[in-house]
């Protein structure tokens, strides 16, 4: 782009033609007062404190709606602009309620700080302040609108960031504000809660409500523990405690200017009273306060006690996808090389590994082919994106964010999902099921999989395949057209209920295309789950979808850290790396670096620990950071399983469920409490350090771990986190770019592996069908398990924030407003709902985008009540009803009387 | 025009008409304006959606001019002028003439939804001062008897529900 040069205050500068004064100036750090503008937000023009004065013309402009001119001679400060700064100022101050020292924004407030700059104090104007109701019946937001001076940065940034619409100006002159669709409260409207308005206003309009009013002693970046996205998080710190979260100011953060309910406002549970303080152990039936010395001296006895005499198959790891990539590296480490046992696995199990796994097995390398889209900026590349089984608005709210913006601009998205989703574009298409007997009751198993084999023959039919693509890259694509050709497309219409309509238009619209799929829990946790996403795979090699631009997988990963957790080797069957277990190649690479064997077969999963343990195999079993009692279906299986161990150590940041089973109870470190590093969802390695100690008595995991290593009289596995991640990045080759960085904050993206990807093939697998059932006439209903954006995972820690508790949603199920009609059930009448596997009861609200026949079970609420529902077996095996939805009765329950 | 039932069948029509046109949101509005005599505010997510808008946005449009209502206004609108010509030509009296024979304050719409009575801030037609419109009609050098008959013309025939 053609640069050029003009002159601000006396100082010659250039800058790319196209660019605002604002912008020229703020490059070269020439400070320019400003109220409405946002680097990330289209210039508006509304606050005018931008003026500057043209030397040459004797114009005053705006410079953030005024592209620099080549030749400008501008002042920033002139006596005539200052003048016309002062105004505007008084003004605004003139109808500003005079509540400065008891608002939330307190020191934050940019009015505040301006009118400092500018002398304007007490103002000889007459106070016309705009009164208006405080709005504070939800738990999160705080509206005083007596303080909006009307910049439209809520506004703006809940269009063009958020793309939730909740809010615009109305009215004219000085009745207008920001208000909601028939000026409902927040709660009542499209709002997501996600704080963005709140962060960017820049008064005390919008403000978290909270217990702690003022400033924060100071503020400290971090990366966001909850979901994968990994969102990057600006901690306010006062005394020992976290009192307020923002976006962070990082220029290449993920979310930018955004975060989600989550993030902004549920991190009130890093204060939660549950927070363990203090290393327990077990003594008769209580778990009794203790020393750390003693705590793991008695962890370490026990687990060699216990190898010594039952072999290192009785001892198993199940490390956490919340944790660290440091603290899971050592983790395992500590299993493979001290207990030389690979039964280590992570809560991923739950969510998303079953993916990353399948990918894996379609090269005979493991790692090299990168299915993944890459980082989420590349939708704005994209050709179409087809989002299957997701409701990314829920689970991955910011990057939902990056959905809708795309989709605003016109790239054109399918959606297949059985109810309709919060997202949409011009053109989208949405693919469900139609609803018709006798298929309607079948199929939650049979959609997803029948809809993307045909899709995957039509656009066979219509021969838009990449060629050049698939001879390359790929292998075995004649038996697979074969396959596809012999498929009856009448019967994948039938079985998945499709209109076969809007399947042509979805293929008209996918054929020739690079994809960007967007594959979320409803499709991998159900039963064809695996069988779906080997179809998507080969629907993705067969359009050549794959190591282009944009296009590829985006898998909607629930937790912070599970392609880290993986990349780390806490799985049982693969080595930090990603490198298999079983070829013996692999496991030398890390038996040189260790220096000691590592056993040659795969360890056992989550669940195969769970009924090793059930039949007295399993002895010992260390979590870290995990709380399967609440997460996992069949929970008095579980206990007794877990109860029937010899040793049970759990390390973790609240008193869960498990941690009160436990032999040995560990307090640890929150993310907010500890150095390490997360690897999001996109594969971008975020580094980050502590804001606050961790409470009481609590360690960083990696010190805990150290310590525990210390105790076994294991060294070699001990370390800060530095020279863990020395130890990482010396071996594990796309984690090589994060050892010499000596920021306490950044983002990488993960380096390519050293050999090119370009002459391996990846295999076509081959074509799977589901089979017939039968519906059970005694369960009717299909239940669909769905998280909200409110809870993330089985809801442990989210629970505990006294926000998320307090708000609207406390896990009604959702029924069809035909369905109700036909039960005379209103909302909030209570019913109970019956599966095979156990019973729930429950609250119920009527929503219209609910099909009939199906009803919708919020998971996380009520100690995660909804996963009794399901069983506890491996979900990926074909008998088994997977874990998104399952066949359930329902009926009116007693009504109780709610406090509500 | 009363707040009855709403045609959705007639609605459905105009958000036909208007539907994914660029620019297309304030001839929509008009026309839902001009059939239903309001733009009823259960309308406005139909609308949004027709135009892949948001709802917010669009209800942002609608209270912005001054032209549309969400509240059902009378058949005949008045404007009474409030210009300078028209105020010096005693145009305040007219307004109060007006308020007395409809029993109307400015902004109110009477109980059978016949008349509603608003003021502008200049029609425009300084020549006529005093000035008035009723609907499109302009009506200039009022004085009050010309008012009375003017507002006769418009009033509801006797018995006509």
């Amino acid at each position: 782009m053609e640069s050029i040069s003009l002159t601000i205050n006396g100082t010659r500068l250039s800058c790319p033609q196209g660019q605002s004064i604002l912008q020229a100036a703020e490059a070269h750090d020439i400070k320019i007062p400003t109220l409405c503008y946002h680097h990330s937000l289209k210039p508006f023009g509304a606050c005018r404190l931008c003026l500057v004065e043209d030397e040459k013309s004797g114009r005053i402009f705006a410079s953030c709606v005024t592209p620099a001119a080549a030749e400008m001679v501008i002042h920033t400060h002139s006596p005539q602009v200052i003048a016309h700064r002062r105004t505007i100022v008084s003004l605004m101050m003139a109808e500003h309620p005079e509540s400065c020292i008891v608002c939330n924004k307190g020191n934050r407030c940019h009015l505040r700080m301006i009118a400092a700059e500018l002398g304007i104090g007490d103002n000889a104007l007459y106070p016309m302040p705009n009164f208006a109701a405080l709005e504070q019946a939800n738990p999160y937001i705080t509206r005083d609108l007596s303080k909006c001076i009307l910049c439209g940065k809520c506004i703006r940034a809940d269009h063009e960031l958020v793309c939730a619409g909740a809010i615009d100006y109305n009215s004219r002159g000085f009745n207008s504000r920001p208000v909601t669709l028939h000026e409902l409260p927040l709660e009542k409207s499209s709002c997501t809660f996600c704080g963005t308005c709140v962060s960017i206003c820049p008064t005390g309009a919008l403000s978290a409500k909270m217990q702690f009013v003022g400033t924060p002693e100071k503020e400290s970046t971090s990366i966001c523990g909850f979901c994968g996205v990994g969102c990057s998080l600006e901690l306010g710190v006062a005394g020992d405690k976290i009192v307020d979260v923002n976006p962070s100011h990082l220029k290449n953060s993920v979310n930018d200017a955004t975060l989600c309910v989550r993030g902004h406002f549920a991190h009130d549970f890093l204060n939660s009273k549950k927070r363990l303080t203090q290393p327990l152990i077990r003594t008769e039936e209580d778990l009794t306060p203790t020393t750390w010395d003693e705590a793991l001296e008695t962890a370490a006895q026990r687990m060699l006690e216990i190898k010594e005499r039952y072999g290192p198959d009785s001892i198993a790891f199940l490390g956490s996808s919340k944790c660290t990539n440091e603290e899971n590296y050592l983790f395992q480490k500590i299993a493979r090389t001290i207990f030389q046992t690979n039964h280590v696995d992570n809560g991923g199990y739950m969510s998303g590994r079953l993916f990353l796994d399948l990918v894996d097995k379609r090269t005979d390398r493991a790692g090299r082919f990168n299915f993944f889209a890459g980082p989420f900026s590349g939708l704005e590349q994209a050709e179409v994106v087809f989002v299957v089984g997701a409701e990314p608005s829920q689970a991955v709210p910011v990057f939902d964010y990056y959905l809708k913006r795309s989709a605003r601009k016109g790239i054109p998205l399918i959606l297949a999902n059985h109810r309709k989703i919060d997202l949409t574009g011009p053109g989208s298409i949405w693919i469900h099921p139609q609803g018709t007997p006798p298929a309607a009751g079948r199929t939650a198993d049979t959609f997803y999989l029948e809809l993307i084999n045909l899709i995957s023959a039509l656009l066979l039919d219509k021969e838009a395949f990449d060629t050049s693509f698939v001879s390359r890259f790929t292998s075995g694509f004649e038996r697979y057209q074969e396959e596809l050709l012999s498929l009856s497309r009448e019967d994948c219409l039938g079985k998945a209920d499709l209109d076969a309509q809007t399947i042509a238009l979805a293929v008209d619209l996918l054929a020739g295309k690079k994809i960007t799929f967007v594959v979320g829990d409803g499709l991998m946790l159900h039963r064809y789950g695996k069988e779906t996403m080997d179809a998507l795979l080969n629907l993705a090699l067969m359009t050549g979808s794959i190591g282009y631009k944009g296009a590829g997988f985006h898998i909607v990963s629930k937790e912070n850290n599970l392609v880290g957790a993986w990349d780390m080797g806490a799985v049982p069957d693969a080595l930090p790396g990603r490198l298999k277990v079983a070829r013996s190649e692999d496991r030398a690479r890390w038996e040189k670096a260790w220096g000691v064997k590592i056993p040659e077969s795969r360890g056992m999963d989550l669940l195969e620990m769970i009924k090793s343990a059930e039949n007295g195999r399993l002895k010992a079993l260390y979590i870290m950071g995990e709380n399967p009692l609440r997460s996992l279906p069949q929970p008095d299986l579980l206990l007794n399983a877990l109860k029937s161990l010899k040793c049970l150590i759990v390390q973790d940041i609240l008193f869960s469920e498990t941690a009160g089973i436990a032999d040995v109870v560990l307090p640890a470190a929150a993310f907010s409490e500890k150095a390490g590093s997360f690897t999001n969802m996109e594969g971008k390695i975020q580094c980050f350090s502590p804001a606050v100690p961790p409470p009481g008595l609590g360690k960083p995991d990696l010190e805990i771990l150290t310590l525990f290593a210390e105790k076994l009289a294991a060294p070699g596995n001990t370390g800060s986190h530095q020279q863990i991640r020395k130890e990482i990045s010396s071996v594990i080759t796309s984690y090589s770019n994060g050892a010499a960085c000596k920021h306490p904050i950044w983002i990488r993206e993960k380096a390519q592996p050293e050999d090119s990807q370009a002459e391996e093939h990846i295999r076509f697998s081959p074509v799977a069908t589901s089979a017939e059932t039968e519906a059970d006439g005694r369960y009717p209903f299909t239940a669909f398990f769905r998280s909200l954006r409110f809870h993330l995972g089985s809801g442990t820690r989210t629970e505990q924030s006294s926000r998320i508790t307090a708000g609207d949603e406390q896990g009604e199920i959702e029924v069809a407003p035909a369905d109700a009609e036909k039960m005379s059930l209103a909302d909030n009448d209570r019913i109970r709902v019956t599966s095979a596997a156990g019973t729930i009861e429950r609250n119920i609200r009527i929503n219209p985008k609910v099909e009939d026949g199906h009803i919708y079970i919020p998971t996380a609420f009520e100690a995660n009540g909804a996963r009794l529902l399901l069983r506890l077996e491996p979900f990926l095996e074909n008998d088994s009803g997977g874990w998104s939805s399952c066949a359930v009765a329902i009926d009116k329950a007693e009504t109780m009387t709610m406090d509500r | 025009m009363k707040a009855t039932e709403i045609d959705w069948d007639r609605f459905a029509e105009i958000i036909e008409k208007h539907a994914q046109k660029k620019w297309g949101l304030i001839p929509l509005l008009q026309e839902v304006q001009e059939r239903f005599g309001y733009i009823p505010p259960e309308t406005i997510g139909a609308v949004a959606e027709a135009l892949d808008l948001y709802p917010s946005h669009v209800q942002g449009v609608i209270t912005f001019y001054a032209g549309f209502s969400t509240e059902p206004r009378g058949k005949c609108v008045l404007k009474v002028c409030r210009g300078t010509a028209c105020h010096v030509k005693g145009g305040k009296s007219i307004l109060r003439v007006i308020k007395r024979d409809l029993d109307l304050e400015e902004g109110e719409t009477s109980p059978d939804y016949q008349f509603t009575l608003e003021t502008a801030a200049c029609l425009g037609a300084c020549f006529l001062a005093p000035a008035m419109m009723v609907d499109r009609e302009y009506y200039g050098k009022l004085n009050p008897t010309k008012v009375t008959s003017v507002i006769g013309e418009y009033r509801k025939p006797e018995g006509d529900e």
